[in-house]
This record gives C-alpha cells, sequence and structure tokens, in this order.
C-alpha cells in the first residue's frame, strides 16, 4: 500500500464501505485494512458517516428457522473449539512439555514469592487492545494505587512524530484526566498525583489518545481517541 | 430512535452484549439479535433480492459476532456501526459469490425495478444521521441518487449506470466526487 497518498486510501476506504469496490480490488483493500492500523481507521470513519442510510428501511422479522440454525452452528463450532484444544493437550509431546513447564513454574512461584517481600506487588488493571485486537499495552497498579506502570506488549504500532497518551475516563460528562504518556516499547512507571487517583478510582475505563510528541499541550485530549479498555476492579 | 439520547442508551446496551458475547454468554448473543436482526435483515435483503440467500448470510453474521466479540473496541457510540457494517460487508461479499449465482435469475429486471423503490426515511435515526441529511442536501442530485442507489441496493457501479442510463465513466465520477464533498461537509 502506498502510505504517502491519504487521499488514495480514504478514497478506497470510502468506496468499500459505499459497497462499489468490488472483485480482486476489494479483496486486496481487506488484506490492507487487516494489516495497516491507518487503513482500518478511515474504513470505521467512512462506516461511522454513512451507516446511517441503513436506518431508513423498515425492519423485516427473520424466519424462526433462522435463530435455531445460528444456535446449532455456534454449537458445532464452540465444540470444535474445545475439541481441538482437548486433542492437543493429550498429545505426548505435549504431555512432556507440561511436565516441563509444571517444574518451571514451581521454581518461577519461589522466585516470584522471593521478590514480592523486596518489591511492591503490581496488579494489572486494564489490557489495551490496538487496532488488530492484540494486545498493545498493559497498565498495572500496585496494591495502594498510588504507583502506574505501562507496558508496552506486541500489539504497539509506533505512530512516528507523535505520542500515546493515556487517559482516565471518569463517569458521566467529566473531562478525561491525563495519566501520561504510553511508551511505544518497554516500560514507563511514575508516581499518581492525587488527582489522578481520584479520577481513577471514580474511572470505569482509560483511553488513549494520539498526541503531539511529549503529548496534550492542553491537558486535555487534542487527537483522535484510539482505544478505550475497561479497568478492572480490585 | 429520533430521539438521540435514547438511540445512545441502546448503544451501550448493545456494547454491554457484545461483550458478554465475548465471555461466551449465548443469552447475551439472542439479545442482540432481538435487537439488530430485523434491521439488519431488511438491508441485506435489499441488497441480495432474494429471502432464503439474505437468511443464510444473516446465520452468517451472527456466529461472525459470536466469533468476533472479543475484537469489538467499545469506542464511543460505535456498537450498532460495528454490528451493521458486519452485516452490510458480508452482503455484498455473497453478493458476488457463487452461493449468489445459485440463485440468480432475471436478475435484469429485478434491478430495473428495485431502482424506484424508496429509502425510507434514515434522516431521524439519531445525530449522525442528520449530519450526513444535511451534507446530502449540498450534493447534486445526480451525486446524491448514485451514492444511495450503490449503499442501500448494494449496487455496483455498472449496475448504477444501467438503471440511470448514464455512461459508468459519469457514474464513477458522481459517485467519486459525491463522496469527496461528503467527506468535506462532515469534517466541517
Amino acid at each position: 500500500m502506498k502510505h504517502d497518498q491519504p487521499q488514495l486510501i480514504d478514497a478506497l476506504a470510502a468506496e468499500y464501505v459505499l459497497g462499489t469496490l468490488r472483485g480482486a480490488a476489494r479483496r486486496r483493500f481487506e488484506r490492507w485494512q487487516s494489516a495497516e492500523w491507518h487503513i482500518a481507521s478511515r474504513v470505521r470513519t467512512w462506516e461511522g458517516r454513512l451507516m446511517p442510510l441503513a436506518l431508513g428501511l423498515p425492519p423485516i422479522a427473520p424466519s424462526p428457522a433462522v435463530w435455531a440454525r445460528i444456535e446449532e452452528r455456534i454449537r458445532a463450532a464452540d465444540v470444535a473449539r474445545t475439541d481441538a484444544a482437548r486433542r492437543g493437550a493429550a498429545r505426548p509431546a505435549l504431555r512432556a512439555l507440561a511436565a516441563v513447564l509444571v517444574l518451571c513454574a514451581i521454581f518461577a512461584g519461589g522466585y516470584v514469592a522471593w521478590r514480592m517481600t523486596e518489591s511492591v506487588r503490581l496488579q494489572t488493571v486494564a489490557t489495551i487492545k490496538g487496532a488488530q485486537g492484540s494486545a498493545a499495552w498493559s497498565i498495572e497498579l500496585d496494591a495502594r494505587r498510588e504507583r502506574l506502570r505501562a507496558v508496552a506488549l506486541a500489539g504497539v504500532a509506533a505512530r512516528p512524530g507523535h505520542s500515546f497518551e493515556l487517559w482516565a475516563l471518569p463517569p458521566g460528562k467529566a473531562a478525561p484526566v491525563s495519566l501520561g504518556l504510553l511508551p511505544d516499547a518497554g516500560q514507563l512507571e511514575r508516581v499518581l498525583t492525587p488527582a489522578q487517583r481520584a479520577a481513577l478510582a471514580s474511572a470505569a475505563q482509560v483511553a488513549v489518545s494520539l498526541e503531539p510528541p511529549g503529548g496534550s499541550p492542553t491537558g486535555a485530549p487534542t487527537g483522535p481517541v484510539l482505544f478505550v479498555a475497561a479497568l478492572i476492579r480490585a | 430512535m429520533s430521539d438521540p439520547d435514547s438511540a445512545n442508551s441502546t448503544d451501550q446496551e448493545l456494547a454491554r452484549l457484545i461483550h458478554a458475547c465475548a465471555a461466551r454468554d449465548r443469552q447475551a448473543l439472542r439479545h442482540l439479535y432481538d435487537l439488530m436482526a430485523a434491521q439488519m435483515l431488511a438491508g441485506m435483503l435489499r441488497i441480495l433480492k432474494r429471502r432464503a440467500l439474505a437468511e443464510e448470510a444473516l446465520q452468517d453474521v451472527f456466529v461472525s459476532i459470536w466469533q468476533r466479540a472479543a475484537q469489538f473496541e467499545s469506542g464511543r457510540g460505535a456498537a450498532r456501526i460495528w454490528l451493521l457494517a458486519i452485516a452490510r460487508h458480508r452482503a455484498i461479499d455473497v453478493l458476488r459469490s457463487e452461493r449468489a449465482e445459485l440463485y440468480r435469475e432475471a436478475d435484469v429486471e429485478q434491478i430495473a425495478h428495485a431502482g424506484a423503490e424508496g429509502l425510507g426515511d434514515w434522516s431521524s435515526a439519531g445525530r449522525s444521521a442528520a449530519a450526513l441529511a444535511r451534507c446530502f442536501e449540498e450534493l447534486s442530485g445526480e451525486q446524491r441518487r448514485g451514492i444511495e442507489l450503490a449503499f442501500v441496493n448494494g449496487y455496483s457501479h455498472a449496475d448504477v449506470a444501467r438503471v440511470t442510463g448514464e455512461p459508468l465513466g459519469t457514474i464513477k465520477s458522481w459517485i467519486r466526487r459525491g463522496l469527496a464533498s461528503l467527506r468535506q461537509c462532515l469534517e466541517r
């Protein structure tokens, strides 16, 4: 895909959502879309723009057989998945590997227990998924919710010339509160201010926005909100 | 649906149900089906023309929702669009598939008739619909008609050309310019 032609990408995304991109061009575009985050984002934007056109038609109730068939199909799909998992676990080579892993876990468990006595334990409170649905950041807090650590995972797609900023989203109409920048790689750890701790305590979700390098100059998100993730309650 | 706030609260409910599907809650899928299937079928039937074909594609859509629910990211107000988009893309894919060939007969006549059907009143369906309706007003009649025929009936450029009696190149440029104007207007 030609990255330097945003107008062409946008025009293709529009015709894809409209449905006039057909045949090989449509399939090619779908592959680009699943490989490149910024193309998928153009598609989401056009879906939001054009989908109201789909709301004017009077609803038509499906025949009762449709739901029965869906239930059958999802049951069959779920059974196939569990069977595959069970078969996989039963293989001898995997059984041997499992035994090794158990031994490793025992040692690792001992190591972690030893570490916990000397450092503060952090707990994952949110996992932020990237455009392709793979985990991009893990957000962790200590037991007193005073220290926050953001760990970059495989799903981070760095955007040169931009920073990712993390926000707590308080309920209702209250403004998002910045929790600082997210790392493109590795991890960042920081001590939270009382305002940030209060915002986190009331928030049900965190969001990630795209900002100029160094973060939002205004204290509120200025770029597009890319991802939203639920906060796991302790 | 005409009240933006009620449309919004339904969207939260839809998002909750999608998350429940990701946690393998089949009852949640049934609720989604009750809320969305009839709206989806209306759109898919309009594109696929044949009920048996549209209902089979609707099954695909709900199996797909069940399998892809974990990929849903609850950006604000996105649940209904996420669901409708899955249905729409599926209908377009089926339209050109071998499965559709089995049902294909006397298609040209059907297209000619279908072109005269109305679109229904979508412009009152919430805030984003109102914005789209406002921007549609700024398009030329031909651009508007080209985009509506393509979206609602799932017509290709060639289908739109056949229904309107205009050359293919003209249709392509109506639609391309119409979409560009819509983008400009909606970004204002």
